[in-house]
């Protein structure tokens, strides 16, 4: 019964959209504003549809009702509650239906905010959206629909593979996908902008926070993937720079590139062309991922389910949107020249070019690592992979001057700065990112990438800090202020700045993470009988027992290891676990999590009646990736909060020109 | 010059697309094995019937045709009346020669899966504990090698046999070497 609410939904939100798609055009080209006001009712009244599919689907789940196809294949009657909700995002079908849903919200949610503020760029976003929205319906009506029912409903369903049932993997998925649609309503605005030929900047203000928003997201769902490939896959590592992977960090990298680049376009008015090409390549990249994902052109680790029929059309679908969008920047690109020229390579905004030019590099090196291997294999006839070599070769580099870029950047001013005074003022943060480098080079760090980004994270922290201190200087003797209210009061005249400062910090920290497990991970694969004992680092492990567990929907080995080392005596506890319905044992790794790093024991098989083998591995600095992404999120939070200020000050400069609702 | 950027960036989106549609013919299944043109690994194994053990080197100057299966393995049912065939079709050629290696299997299995089938009436490899497939690099039944007369491995087929595989395949395979 639900489903087929759920079905019906969908099929009308799909006119809908349609309607949503064409209305808006038809009001514009014959003046006729009522035709745009149907086009946002048909946005509203789709997002409500779908929020109802969703909800139909969800509740088939909850009520077990193995009749319906998807249901029967992504959960069991054992599966716990919290899963069976998610499991909405577990599959292939359902999580379309949930872009299509999260896409229509979005768009439904940007019409009402932007409708009286843009009014000139609604219709075209009201219409560029629907079609993207309508696009994806298509897909889940006609080439994966999870509404469809089974003649001879099984008893039980055949249950959501164990290795999604983890609370990493409940999130993952959807901030990724709140991520991608999010970057669609910037991008709506921007094609909107060409289209109309008026190309002001007011499309950059209407999606700043949009595309904070999104990125937040982007950056939260990778976090959260990376999280889970750590503690469920249990390999050891978080990231295997496989092609899904990459199909998530490119919009991010070309992303991160856009957030910098809009600022000089606010404050200076360049980059016009470039920030344009910048959202629109990140929307493009998010379908692209999405394509690579679902089609299945490229062998990954993810394996999920492919079909030809729907990469055809996803393919096709793609092709419309960035020949489309790209056509159209390359046809009106003339319109947008600015005047307005770099006047020093030592400015702001010489370093936001170099900073853009890192990313969109970086961004580049995995597109072609991600590529270079379908190419491989479409022209030749072997199978190549790309893997952590190359990447740890190109783009490790091109992070480091990333690093480099981010502690001269708040050195510099708008317009550009006195070559001398730029000197002085590197010093300081040189000397001391020199000192740290030189000190972890004899101290510990052995390898050169680790003693330069330590040297480099150094640098950054210093100058920032400068630049704090500088500003808390500068309002104290202004205001008489006390240090602290100083401090407050200078974070929250400026949220975007210094949030950005925040996510900085983050950033930082995460690069020590990486450079700590990247290099300096210790590894033991080994046998052990009941009783042996063995030494990793500064940690004494034995193997006691061997004992039976058994949770909800699972049954599990469990290796009771005791261990002794700095943080004091403790268990752990890795798992071999067999959930019910399936044959495939999963691995639940016991990970010590402490601030200078990570023990991590993964039970493997019994090798003879009494001895098992066992893979520990020592991560150093591992926790700092998790806690730098937090720091990260409270950064973006920071920024979220900076109001329409500084739009306004410009707006009343005159360099925007805000138009008036209907 | 001022508008190299427009050409690049559309060449690069159409090279893209032309990619991933051309991309889109790729089988990510089909994984070439790396024992083509290398040596096939070298076994002696237990054999099905009981029978003395299968020396693989006994098989030296004939081609030789190895087919995995095992009874568990639903795919094998639908190629067996084609080994059959093949079999018999090809018995009084004295070039070629056929072998099966019933693997991950038990004896019972295996047996009466041919009684069931059919008996193709060449010998096969009883291999429980996939020691032979592992070292041929079988993941996944059914799964034929082509060797040749000096012990090179010519040709991998994953999947099942068809109808006028041998016709198709080897034989054009066998008739280029001399």
């Amino acid at each position: 019964m639900w489903i087929e609410i759920a079905h019906f939904a969908t099929i009308v939100a799909l006119l809908l959209t349609l309607l949503q798609t064409s209305a808006p055009v038809v009001g514009v080209n014959m003046q006729r504003p009522v035709w745009i006001r149907v086009g946002r009712q048909a946005s509203f009244m789709a997002a409500g549809l779908l929020t109802l599919a969703i909800m139909g689907v969800v509740i088939s789940f909850l009520n077990h009702d193995f009749s319906v196809k998807y249901v029967a294949e992504h959960a069991s009657r054992s599966l716990p509650m919290f899963y069976l909700t998610t499991a909405l995002w577990g599959g292939h079908e359902g999580s379309l239906l949930f872009w299509a849903w999260l896409m229509a919200l979005f768009t439904a949610i940007a019409v009402g905010w932007h409708w009286s503020t843009h009014a000139r760029s609604i219709p075209w976003v009201l219409s560029i959206l629907g079609a993207v929205t309508s696009g994806f319906l298509i897909l889940v009506l006609f080439l994966s629909s999870p509404f469809e029912r089974l003649t001879d409903p099984p008893f039980d369903g055949q249950d959501l593979n164990p290795l999604l049932q983890d609370p990493g993997m409940v999130f993952h998925p959807p901030f990724l996908y709140m991520g991608y649609v999010g970057f669609a309503i910037p991008f709506a605005f921007a094609v909107a902008a060409l289209i109309n030929g008026r190309i002001t900047d007011e499309w950059i203000l209407a999606t700043r926070r949009w595309t904070l928003f999104s990125w937040a997201m982007l950056t939260t769902g990778i976090i959260f993937g990376a999280y889970w490939a750590y503690y469920e896959l249990g390999w050891g590592g978080y990231w295997a720079w496989d092609p899904v992977e990459n199909a998530s960090f490119m919009p991010w990298l070309i992303a991160t590139a856009f957030l910098h680049s809009v600022m000089v376009q606010e404050r200076r008015r360049m980059f016009k062309i470039w920030n344009l090409f910048l959202i629109i390549t990140t929307f493009a990249l998010s379908l692209l991922g999405t394509f690579l994902v679902r089609s299945g052109v490229l062998s990954s680790v993810h394996a999920f389910a492919s079909d030809p029929g729907r990469g055809v059309y996803i393919l096709m679908f793609m092709a419309v949107v960035l020949l489309f969008s790209f056509g159209l920047l390359v046809f009106r690109a003339d319109r947008l020249r600015t005047e307005v020229r770099l006047e020093s390579p030592f400015s702001m905004e010489a370093a936001f070019l170099f900073n853009n030019l890192f990313l969109v590099i970086a961004g580049l090196t995995v597109l072609l690592g991600t590529l270079y291997p379908l190419a491989v294999e479409t022209f030749g006839s072997s199978k190549v992979t790309v893997g952590a070599p190359y990447y740890n070769k190109v783009f490790i580099p091109i992070m480091l001057g990333i690093l480099l870029l981010m502690g001269v950047g708040p050195l510099l001013v708008w317009r550009g700065v006195q070559m001398k005074s730029l000197l002085q003022s590197l010093t300081k943060p040189a000397m001391v990112g020199l000192a740290g480098a030189g000190l972890s080079l004899l101290v510990v760090v052995n390898h050169p990438y680790g003693a330069i980004t330590v040297g480099l994270v150094l640098f950054v922290i210093h100058a920032h800090m400068t630049d704090v201190w500088h500003g808390i200087k500068k309002r104290m003797s202004n205001t008489g202020e006390g240090m602290t209210v100083a401090l407050m009061g200078l974070f929250t005249r400026n949220k975007r700045r210094y949030g950005g400062f925040i996510v900085h910090f983050g950033i930082l920290m995460m690069a020590m993470g990486f450079v700590g497990s990247g290099l300096f991970q210790e590894e033991k694969n080994l046998v052990l009988a009941q009783g042996d004992h063995v030494v990793i680092g500064r940690w004494k492990l034995v193997f006691e027992k061997i004992i039976d567990v058994e949770g909800k929907n699972w049954k599990a080995q469990e290796a009771v290891i005791q261990v002794e080392g700095p943080a004091g005596a403790f268990t752990l506890h890795p798992q071999k676990r067999v959930y019910q319905d399936h044959q495939m044992p999963t691995t639940e790794a016991a990970i010590f999590s402490g601030i200078r790093e990570d023990l991590y024991v993964v039970l493997g098989d019994a090798v003879t009646e009494t001895t098992w083998a066992f893979r520990i591995y020592r991560n150093p600095l591992v926790s700092w990736i998790w806690n730098g992404s937090g720091i990260m999120a409270l950064g973006i939070l920071f920024a979220l909060l900076q109001g329409r200020r500084l739009s306004r000050k410009i707006a009343e400069k005159g360099t925007v020109e805000l138009e008036r609702g209907t | 010059m001022k508008n190299l950027w427009k050409v690049i960036l559309l060449s690069v989106v159409v090279i893209i697309l032309v990619l991933f549609a051309l991309g889109l013919e790729n089988d990510p299944r089909n994984i070439p094995s790396p024992l083509v043109g290398r040596p096939a690994p070298l076994f002696s194994a237990p054999a099905l019937d009981d029978g003395p053990p299968i020396v693989m080197e006994s098989f030296r100057g004939r081609w030789l045709l190895v087919n995995f299966w095992g009874s568990w393995c639903g795919s094998c049912v639908r190629e067996h009346s084609y080994l059959i065939e093949l079999a018999r079709k090809t018995a009084k050629r004295n070039d070629f020669v056929m072998i099966g290696v019933d693997f991950k299997d038990t004896k019972e299995g295996g047996r009466s899966f041919l009684a069931s089938l059919g008996n193709p009436g060449y010998r096969h490899v009883f291999d429980p504990d996939q020691k032979v497939a592992i070292d041929w690099g079988v993941y996944g039944a059914p799964e034929t090698y082509l060797v040749d007369p000096t012990g090179i491995v010519r040709y991998k087929q994953v999947g099942p046999l068809y109808d006028g595989w041998f016709e198709q395949i080897a034989l054009p395979i066998m008739e280029k070497k001399p």
